[in-house]
């Protein structure tokens, strides 16, 4: 018996030694980050979290084997980019079906997207984005590449435009930089998808980077009115200006 | 009472009074007629070469026509008016100090966003600083100065009788010192020429007729068989670099081609099963890959609003609408044509090249288009 004891104990120290050692290489030791810890565990880990929000939240449409259903489509081989673009701009959960799925607010966490992605992502492949780095891009290679692809629908500010029987081009001054390249590699909806043999994962940084900095840059002088350019700016001179000119014309005509 | 009086009225002397109408109001068109006819008969007197004392009418002094506004002004009363125009003009004061205080006391820096204020403020402030002076200004005239208002003649439109004469004179005299009507040689060659410049126009004139279309200028574009379509930056397109419901704008291989008006093309790729290739046309997509011109048949703006779902190609102008799967058909909007095509082909090295100019002319109607 004794001897037995002894034996256990002898296993416990070193399991308490091993727990020690482990826990001290985890507190100072370790690299930062989980993902770069054990990337194949993490990332199964990340499937199977992601696979329990599938079946909470997606499966009612697009059924318990990705394979869709009842007004949702497959997503077998839409890849990653398509669901941190979908779920991220809150446009999945969709609401009730509609001409085109709006931006909502967002219902799940960043985390919890990324494990959403790997599991739908796990399942038939399809596009995935860089981790990081995704505006480090030449703001001039953007602008150009913006003009070329995206301004016919989205306007050269990004604030969107109108298609065909009620279909419109989203405005783009809340969208993500991950918001941004999923939809351009997954091309949802009636967007047209860029694959990166159309455009190099470095134009689509440079195209991020000016979307971002045409969207979010400080507005120097004043109010904006929209970014839209010359039209509103000329209807609020008209309006507003000349009304007050009117005004002034006739307080000096005016006796006093 | 004579704040009430219209300006009108007031254009009329005192003089005027008793004889133009003796009744109270005063406002009848005749004073204004009479006043004009003054004018014009003041000027053809002086054409005549009459003195200023034979006009028929009498003649309104500069100054005498005047009311001053406000006589009935009180001390108290003026003093509170020139508190105001002082305060106004004090106010343009606080504008400068303000516009230099802005720019010096908090500089502008682009990329800071609490920075969003100082624009704004220079122009508050600048307006401030021109606004009192200039409503201090109309102010002080309205209220403090004496109103008065005048009447000036018109000038006589035409020159004195002497100076027209010398200028006749010197004109008939510089022709015949010319020597133009003695040196028949001169004057000849003269007409000669000038007559010729008529022919000048003629050539752009017959840029509009059946000439300018020997070249097929309007139907014809740099799209040759086997040139490579190329992206905007001059790279050509692989089979397979475009991804299923991918669009791309390409342009011909040649040079400047990137910047001709009428070569832009859309390279769509979509299902080939969804693809319907209008008959006689059914070479000319490759494995669901198909290019249409980018240039509206309506007015020709580019229509690259391309819907990968619907397969609808939108036009922003008109909203003219293409199904790019059926032939680039109209399914609505003003435009009367489908977009031109261009039949595609594969190279040896598996890039994609034309295999002949478009189907038919590119952009809007034109008039020897049949």
């Amino acid at each position: 018996m004794q001897s037995r004891f002894q034996r256990l104990s002898g296993y416990g120290a070193l399991l308490i030694a091993l727990a020690l050692v482990g826990g001290l290489y985890t507190a100072f030791l370790a690299p930062q980050g989980r993902a770069e810890d054990n990337p194949s565990t993490q990332q199964s880990a990340n499937i199977a979290k992601g696979r329990e929000l599938y079946l909470q939240g997606c499966s009612t449409c697009h059924g318990l084997g990705l394979q869709g259903g009842a007004g949702g489509p497959s997503l077998i081989g839409v890849g990653e980019s398509a669901v941190i673009f979908q779920v991220e701009s809150g446009r999945m959960p969709l609401k009730y079906g509609t001409v085109e799925a709006p931006r909502k607010k967002t219902k799940y966490t960043l985390d919890q997207i990324d494990q959403l992605a790997a599991f739908i992502g796990s399942h038939g492949g399809g596009p995935t984005m860089p981790k990081t780095g995704l505006d480090d891009g030449d703001l001039q290679q953007g602008g150009e590449l913006f003009r070329t692809n995206c301004a016919s629908c989205h306007n050269f500010a990004g604030k969107g435009g109108a298609l065909s029987y009620g279909q419109y081009a989203p405005d783009l001054s809340d969208a993500s930089a991950r918001v941004i390249w999923g939809a351009m590699q997954s091309g949802p909806e009636n967007m047209p998808r860029f694959s990166d043999n159309q455009l190099t994962p470095q134009e689509k940084k440079s195209i991020t980077r000016y979307v971002e900095f045409i969207t979010k840059s400080p507005q120097p002088g004043g109010a904006a009115l929209g970014r839209y350019g010359p039209v509103p700016e000329g209807l609020v001179m008209w309006l507003v200006g000349i009304t007050a000119l009117v005004g002034v014309t006739l307080w000096i005509g005016a006796r006093a | 009472m004579s704040d009430e009086k219209s300006i009108r009225d007031r254009l009329r002397s005192p003089a005027d009074t008793s004889e133009a109408n003796s009744g109270g109001d005063s406002r009848g068109s005749d004073v204004t007629e009479s006043s004009f006819q003054q004018t014009d008969s003041a000027a053809v007197l002086a054409a005549s070469g009459h003195d200023e004392e034979q006009r028929g009418t009498p003649h309104i002094p500069v100054g005498q026509a005047g009311h001053a506004r406000h006589e009935q002004l009180s001390e108290r009363e003026a003093r509170r008016a020139e508190r105001k125009v002082a305060g106004l003009f004090m106010l343009s004061v606080v504008g400068v100090i303000g516009f230099v205080v802005t720019f010096f006391a908090a500089p502008f820096k682009f990329a800071e966003p609490n920075n969003i204020w100082f624009t704004p403020l220079l122009a508050i402030f600048m307006a401030l600083a021109l606004t009192g002076i200039g409503a201090g200004a109309v102010l002080w005239a309205k209220t403090l100065m004496t109103d008065e208002e005048a009447v000036q003649d018109r000038y006589d439109f035409a020159s004195p009788e002497d100076a027209r004469t010398a200028a006749g004179q010197a004109f008939v005299e510089g022709f015949e010192a010319s020597g133009l009507p003695r040196r028949k040689l001169l004057r000849n060659t003269l007409l000669l020429g000038a007559g010729s410049l008529a022919i000048l126009p003629l050539p752009f004139l017959l840029d509009l007729g059946p000439y300018a279309h020997k070249e097929r200028l309007f139907r014809t574009t740099a799209w040759k068989k086997g040139v490579r379509l190329v992206r905007r930056n001059g790279t050509p397109i692989r089979l397979g670099d475009l991804a299923l419901g991918a669009l791309e704008t390409v342009y011909p291989d040649v040079p400047g081609g990137v910047f001709m008006p009428d070569t832009p093309t859309m390279l769509i790729r979509m299902e080939p099963s969804q693809l319907t290739p209008r008959t006689g046309r059914e070479d000319w997509s490759i494995e669901g890959h198909i290019a249409y011109s980018v240039i509206c048949t309506h007015l020709g703006c580019p229509v690259k609003l391309y819907e990968q779902q619907t397969h609808h190609l939108f036009c922003p102008c008109h909203q003219s609408t293409f199904d790019a799967s059926n032939g680039a058909k109209v399914v609505f909007g003003p435009a009367a044509r489908s977009l031109p095509q261009l039949a595609l082909a594969l190279d040896d090295e598996g890039y994609f090249i034309a295999q002949g100019d478009y189907s038919e002319p590119v952009g809007p109607s034109f008039w020897e288009r049949s």
